[in-house]
C-alpha cells in the first residue's frame, strides 16, 4: 500500500517536472505530431486525405510510442546518470521497481494524451474514425509503449553519455517510424524488403495497432505479433537489468 | 580499541584505466567524530568517499561503515538508510518546487515531511515554493545538505559541502556539524578548505595523489608540522636579556625585533613584555602570529591549498 502511494507520488512528480511545467516539452510532445499530420495527410496522400489520415492517426501514435522508448526512457535516463540524478536517487531507500515504473507510467500518460489528442484532431479536421474497441485498442497500446519503453531503457543502460544516448535515441526513433508503416504504407518498398520490415517490432506493433484502431480487427487476429512484442519487452528488460548503472 | 569504529578504510586502492585515483588509504573514523579529509582537487578524497558509500567499488582493500560493505547489494541497502550524502554536485528536477523535493525525499525514507521545520534549518524557509533550478548554486547545496538530513543520520556523508556556498551557507553547515558533534553523530567531510578543516574536525587526513601524507587532530598537525609562532614589535633600545635570548631564535632589523618560538608563545611573550616594562621601553605594533594547519598543510604537501590554488588545479 505503501509502495503504491509512493509509485503514485513519484508518477505526478514525473509528469509534474517533466512535462506539465516544461512549455518547451508540451510543444514538441503536442504540437509535432499533430503539424506531422496536417503536412503528412496533404502531402502524402494519394487517395483522399480521409483515408491519408485514418493510416496516418494510428502511424503517428505508433511514432511517439517509438520516441517515449528511446527519447523518454534511453536518453532520460542517460541524461539522469550524467548529471547526477540517478546516483543521488540510488543512495535513498526508493526502490529501483517503483522508480522505473513511475517513469514509465508517466510516459503512457503522456502517450494518452498524445494518442487522444490526434485522433479528435483526426475527427475532427480529416473525419478520421476510430471503430476500434477501446479496451483493446487501450491493450495494444499499453504492449507497444512497454516493449518500447524497455527496448528504449536498453539504450539508456548500454550508452553512457548524454550525447551519444541522444544520437542512438534519434537514429533510432526517425528511421526505424519511417520503415515501419508509420507515416506511408511499406508496401512502396520492394516486397522483398517490405517482408524483412514486418519484421521489425515497431511495424508488428504500428500495423497491429492500425488494424486494431481503425479497421475494427480483434485484438486475437494480431495474436503471434503480440507474442512477439510480449518477447522484445522481455529481452529489452532483461538486458536492461543486467547492463543498467546507476553511477 | 574502545569501541567498534564508525568507519574503516583498510588499503583502498582505487584505479579507473590506468589512473590511480586512491592509492593504498587507511583510516579509521571513532562514532561521534567530526573527520576530515583535506586535500587539492584530484586528490582521491571525492573517490574515498564514494567507495564508502558504495558510489564507486574498491579495486582492492576494504572499507566497513557501520560493519556494512558498501560494495555487497544486501549491507548497501541497509546502508543507505544509515547514512546522509551531499554529493559535490547534487542535480535535481529544475521545475520541482523546494517543497516537492523535501516532499518526495520524505518519502522515500517513509517518513511524514516535515518541510518547513527542514528548510528552516538550511535557511531556505522563504524558498519553498521556488523552483530548484531558480535557485542560485548555494542554495541548491543547501537544499542537497537538506536532503542529507532529511532522515536524522546516526552517520553523514559530506563531499565538498560549502564549494560555491556563501558566508550564509557557511555558517549554516557548520552549525548543523556542531549540532550532529553535540549528538554523539559521525560525520566525514571533504574540503579544501583549509578554515573549514581547522574549525569542524576533530581529525584531518590531509590527502595528496591517492595518499594519506599526514593524519592527526587539528592542533597535533600543527604543531609536529606547522613551525614556530613569531612575535614581531617595535622597540627602541630593546636588546633580549640573557634569558630571552634562550626562548627562540632572534632575528633584529633596526628597531624592528622578531623571535622565532617553538611551541606556545604566550611565555615568550609575557616576558619580552616584563622586560620591556622593567627598562622603561615601549613596545609598539606588537604582533603575534601563531602557526595554523595552513602552515602544516604546506610543510606536509609541499602545495598551498588558498582558494585560487585549488581552482586552478581544478
Amino acid at each position: 500500500m505503501r509502495s503504491l502511494r509512493l509509485l503514485y507520488a513519484q508518477t505526478r512528480m514525473d509528469f509534474v517536472w517533466y512535462f506539465a511545467r516544461d512549455g518547451e516539452m508540451i510543444f514538441w510532445s503536442l504540437a509535432f505530431p499533430i503539424f506531422f499530420l496536417f503536412v503528412f495527410s496533404f502531402a502524402l496522400g494519394s487517395g483522399s486525405t480521409r483515408t491519408t489520415s485514418t493510416f496516418l492517426v494510428p502511424g503517428l501514435i505508433g511514432a511517439q510510442v517509438l520516441s517515449s522508448g528511446f527519447w523518454g526512457i534511453g536518453a532520460m535516463l542517460a541524461t539522469f546518470r550524467e548529471k547526477k540524478v540517478l546516483r543521488r536517487i540510488y543512495l535513498t531507500p526508493l526502490p529501483a521497481w517503483i522508480f522505473f515504473t513511475a517513469l514509465v507510467l508517466y510516459r503512457m500518460a503522456l502517450l494518452a494524451f498524445q494518442a487522444v489528442l490526434l485522433a479528435v484532431v483526426g475527427a475532427l479536421v480529416f473525419k478520421v474514425r476510430v471503430i476500434g474497441n477501446p479496451f483493446e485498442i487501450l491493450t495494444i497500446l499499453a504492449l507497444g509503449a512497454t516493449t518500447f519503453v524497455s527496448l528504449g531503457a536498453v539504450v539508456g543502460a548500454l550508452v553512457r553519455s548524454t550525447e551519444s544516448a541522444n544520437n542512438v535515441a534519434s537514429v533510432l526513433t526517425v528511421p526505424l517510424a519511417f520503415v515501419s508503416d508509420a507515416y506511408f504504407p511499406i508496401d512502396r518498398f520492394p516486397s522483398s524488403v517490405a517482408a524483412a520490415l514486418r519484421m521489425l517490432p515497431s511495424t508488428e506493433f504500428v500495423d497491429a495497432l492500425r488494424g486494431i484502431a481503425m479497421y475494427g480487427d480483434s485484438l486475437a487476429h494480431y495474436t503471434t505479433w503480440i507474442i512477439v512484442l510480449a518477447l522484445w519487452a522481455v529481452a529489452g528488460t532483461a538486458v536492461t537489468a543486467r547492463y543498467f548503472r546507476w553511477v | 580499541m574502545a569501541s567498534e569504529p564508525a568507519i574503516a578504510v583498510d588499503h583502498l586502492v582505487k584505479r579507473f584505466g590506468t589512473v590511480t585515483a586512491v592509492d593504498d588509504i587507511s583510516f579509521s573514523v571513532a562514532p561521534g567524530t567530526i573527520f576530515g579529509l583535506l586535500g587539492r582537487n584530484g586528490a582521491g578524497k571525492t573517490t574515498t568517499l564514494e567507495t564508502c558509500i558504495g558510489l564507486t567499488k574498491p579495486t582492492s582493500g576494504r572499507v566497513r561503515v557501520d560493519g556494512l560493505d558498501p560494495a555487497k547489494r544486501a549491507d548497501f541497502e541497509k546502508l543507505r538508510r544509515l547514512v546522509g550524502v551531499q554529493l559535490q554536485a547534487t542535480s535535481l528536477a529544475e521545475k520541482a518546487r523546494v517543497r516537492e523535493i523535501l516532499d518526495i525525499f520524505a518519502a522515500y525514507y517513509g517518513l511524514r515531511s516535515q518541510p518547513q521545520e527542514l528548510a528552516a534549518r538550511v535557511g531556505l524557509a522563504d524558498k519553498l515554493d521556488r523552483f530548484v533550478g531558480k535557485l542560485s548554486g548555494g542554495e541548491q547545496q543547501r537544499l542537497a545538505l537538506a536532503l542529507a538530513l532529511q532522515h536524522d543520520p546516526p552517520i553523514l556523508f559530506l563531499d565538498e559541502p560549502t564549494a560555491g556556498m556563501d558566508a550564509f551557507g557557511r555558517r549554516i553547515l557548520w552549525a548543523e556539524a556542531d549540532r550532529m558533534r553535540a549528538a554523539g553523530k559521525t560525520l566525514v567531510l571533504t574540503t579544501h578548505y583549509i578554515e573549514e578543516a581547522e574549525r569542524l574536525c576533530d581529525e584531518i587526513c590531509i590527502v595528496q595523489a591517492g595518499k594519506i601524507v599526514a593524519q592527526g587532530t587539528p592542533a597535533a598537525l600543527v604543531s609536529a608540522h606547522g613551525g614556530d609562532a613569531s612575535i614581531t614589535f617595535l622597540a627602541r633600545g630593546f636588546e633580549p636579556s640573557e634569558r630571552l635570548a634562550g626562548l627562540g631564535r632572534w632575528t633584529p632589523a633596526g628597531d624592528r625585533w622578531a623571535l622565532a618560538v617553538h611551541g606556545e608563545p604566550g611565555r615568550a611573550l609575557g616576558a619580552i613584555v616584563s622586560l620591556a616594562n622593567d627598562s622603561g621601553i615601549a613596545i609598539d605594533d606588537l604582533d603575534l602570529r601563531r602557526p595554523g594547519l595552513e602552515d602544516a598543510f604546506l610543510a606536509i604537501t609541499g602545495e598551498t591549498l588558498d582558494e585560487d590554488a585549488a581552482e586552478a588545479v581544478a
